[in-house]
């Protein structure tokens, strides 16, 4: 049943072509943002690694584009669930033999297949990107690491919009959510703009913000193709977000993903506290 | 004679609103079910509820002797459901809607091809199966609606106005589909609907107003206690017959160049025929239709 649910979800993600455009949007303005102007103006950030610099600098805009995938992309596919609510379709759920909790883990689990998926889609993408721009394709080790963090990024990005989008009752609020998340995503990931740039106050926010912190695993381990990370000087580091510095302590690997774990847990805590107070339509 | 359905005093209400106020009827094994009321009478939410959809908060209501509430997972398994609006996926394909719908109520891959198969051509609709569902007209799309209410063989079939939006000519075929079904495949089917033609039909009605039953019998009993027949006359001199008329103290209403003179069966109808033989030059004997019983109880049209 769940497997049939799921299997179902993601067909119907695939086959909206509107909705598995929207859903990369974001990943798509920001490429085009860098290709425009936002390339030459990280560029200085990477002049320190001479021949390289480009590479650098590529491999770091798109560590952000791919975390900003597992996000938006994630977002996209839980669409469904307001769509089959608004829709009514929920209703012929309810009235077979299911029990709830496998309608609503269908949801999460296309979530994350559809959210994986893409976000590894994007991922091939960018690797052509920076090696069409005289970079290097990633290591076998760098490989297997991105996946991970794709994976657990996808995962952390699911429960966390999931807690929202369960509380959502027409599309177009869902719409607004959607708009605001494809928004300012690029802004909380640290990409229209370098996190070293913006203010102390906000710069505080963005590091202690947990989707940022999938930006940064994976600049580490893409940026970590190009320059080894401790020859990497601390302000560009800094600067570019790739490693986030609590006065002088560097948060390290292992609190960024322990980081997303707790995010995880907590969110997925509070979406099943939901649903499952949530009974029948009044 | 059995009863599928039961419900004893149920009440419901959306907190300060009563939208029903305890009802009781049944229905039986194997019979055509109309449950008629006009907008906002209650109708819906009686259905939601004995569909599992909703809460209930006094009352009690089995369905094939399980109890509602209790045995729902049960109960699920028994009925089938066609909504007003339409719940299968736009852009999958109706063989898939059917597997991913049949795939609910636990049976094996061969049983749950095999019971594809064979809501696809009791509906009639087996060489649209590889179209989308979004792609299909209003009449095509209601089939499937029922042939995914089908699936699992339900014993019961709810068809909430499965007929509404249609243009006539599908609406017949639809129907005649409907009929088709409980005439031969033994399923109870419970029946809303704004079309009095296919209330008439039924073998059982319940009319619902305010959250309260206010009429049930046979399409026969309602249409004899709650609409009038009448006889209708073409005066060749309008004077003479209203005279007649006034004479021997029967009630009349003119319209255009007919006078309507109600009636309490249609036999009593000759004797005023006869009176006025010589005096008209057409008659017509109109016995009261189903629209007429509607509007007698319940003092509205059925479509708003």
């Amino acid at each position: 049943m769940i497997l049939s649910l799921v299997r179902r979800n993601i067909k119907l993600y695939f086959r909206d072509k509107a909705s598995v455009f929207f859903s990369m949007l974001s990943v798509i303005i920001i490429i085009g943002l860098y290709v425009l102007f936002l390339g030459k103006m990280v560029q200085g950030s990477g002049d320190f690694a001479g021949e390289a610099a480009r590479f650098l600098t590529d491999s770091w805009i798109m560590a952000g584009v791919i975390a900003t995938a597992t996000v938006t992309t994630t977002l996209g596919a839980l669409g469904q669930m307001v769509d089959d609510l608004t829709k009514k379709i929920n209703r012929d759920f309810e009235t077979a033999p299911i029990d709830r909790w496998k309608i609503v883990i269908s949801y999460a689990i296309s979530s994350n297949v559809i959210g994986i998926l893409m976000s590894s889609f994007t991922f091939v993408l960018a690797e052509v990107y920076i090696v069409a721009y005289g970079g290097e394709i990633v290591g076998f080790i760098a490989l297997l690491q991105i996946l991970g963090l794709i994976i657990l990024s996808t995962i952390t990005s699911s429960a966390f919009l999931f807690f929202f989008v369960s509380m959502l009752k027409t599309m177009n609020s869902f719409s607004i959510i959607s708009t605001i998340v494809g928004t300012i995503i690029g802004f909380l990931m640290g990409i229209y703009v370098p996190i070293g740039a913006l203010p102390t106050a906000i710069q505080g926010f963005i590091k202690v913000f947990p989707p940022s912190h999938m930006a940064s695993l994976l600049r580490q381990v893409m940026v970590n193709e190009v320059v080894a990370m401790e020859y990497l000087p601390r302000e560009v580091s800094e600067m570019l977000g790739i490693q986030f510095y609590f006065g002088d302590t560097v948060t390290s690997q292992f609190s960024s993903i322990m980081i997303l774990v707790t995010t995880t847990l907590v969110f997925f805590g509070l979406s099943v506290l939901i649903v499952s107070k949530r009974k029948r339509e009044a | 004679m059995e009863k599928i359905i039961e419900v004893k005093n149920l009440h419901k209400s959306y907190g300060e609103v009563q939208a029903v106020k305890g009802i009781d009827f049944y229905v039986e094994t194997g019979k055509l079910f109309a449950f008629l009321g006009p907008n906002g009478a209650g109708k819906s939410t009686t259905i939601n509820v004995i569909c599992t959809l909703l809460n209930y908060e006094q009352g009690e209501v089995t369905l094939d002797g399980l109890k509602l509430g209790v045995d729902d997972a049960k109960i699920r398994q028994q009925i089938g459901i066609v909504f007003q609006d339409s719940v299968l996926d736009n852009l999958l394909t109706v063989e898939e809607n059917l597997r991913i719908r049949g795939s609910f109520y636990g049976l094996d891959s061969k049983s749950l091809e095999q019971a594809i198969e064979e809501a696809l051509k009791v509906t009639d609709i087996y060489e649209l199966k590889n179209r989308r569902y979004g792609q299909l007209s209003g009449g095509q799309r209601r089939r499937t609606d029922i042939a995914r209410a089908l699936i699992h063989r339900p014993k019961i079939l709810f068809l909430d106005e499965p007929t509404t939006g249609l243009d006539p000519q599908t609406r017949k075929s639809v129907w005649n589909m409907i009929e088709h079904l409980y005439k031969n495949q033994g399923v109870t089917v419970f029946l809303t609907t704004h079309y009095m033609e296919e209330a008439a039909k039924a073998d059982y009605v319940v009319v619902i107003d305010n959250g309260q039953i206010v009429a049930k019998g046979t399409p026969i009993e309602l249409k004899d206690k709650y609409s009038t027949d009448s006889l209708q006359v073409k005066p060749i001199n309008k004077h003479e017959v209203i005279n007649l008329l006034k004479k021997e103290k029967l009630d009349y209403s003119e319209i255009s160049d007919l006078l309507v003179i109600p009636l309490n069966s249609t036999i009593e109808a000759l004797p005023i025929l006869k009176l006025l033989d010589g005096a008209i030059s057409a008659f017509q004997v109109l016995n009261g239709t189903m629209d007429d019983a509607f509007i007698g109880i319940t003092g509205k049209e059925m479509r708003e």
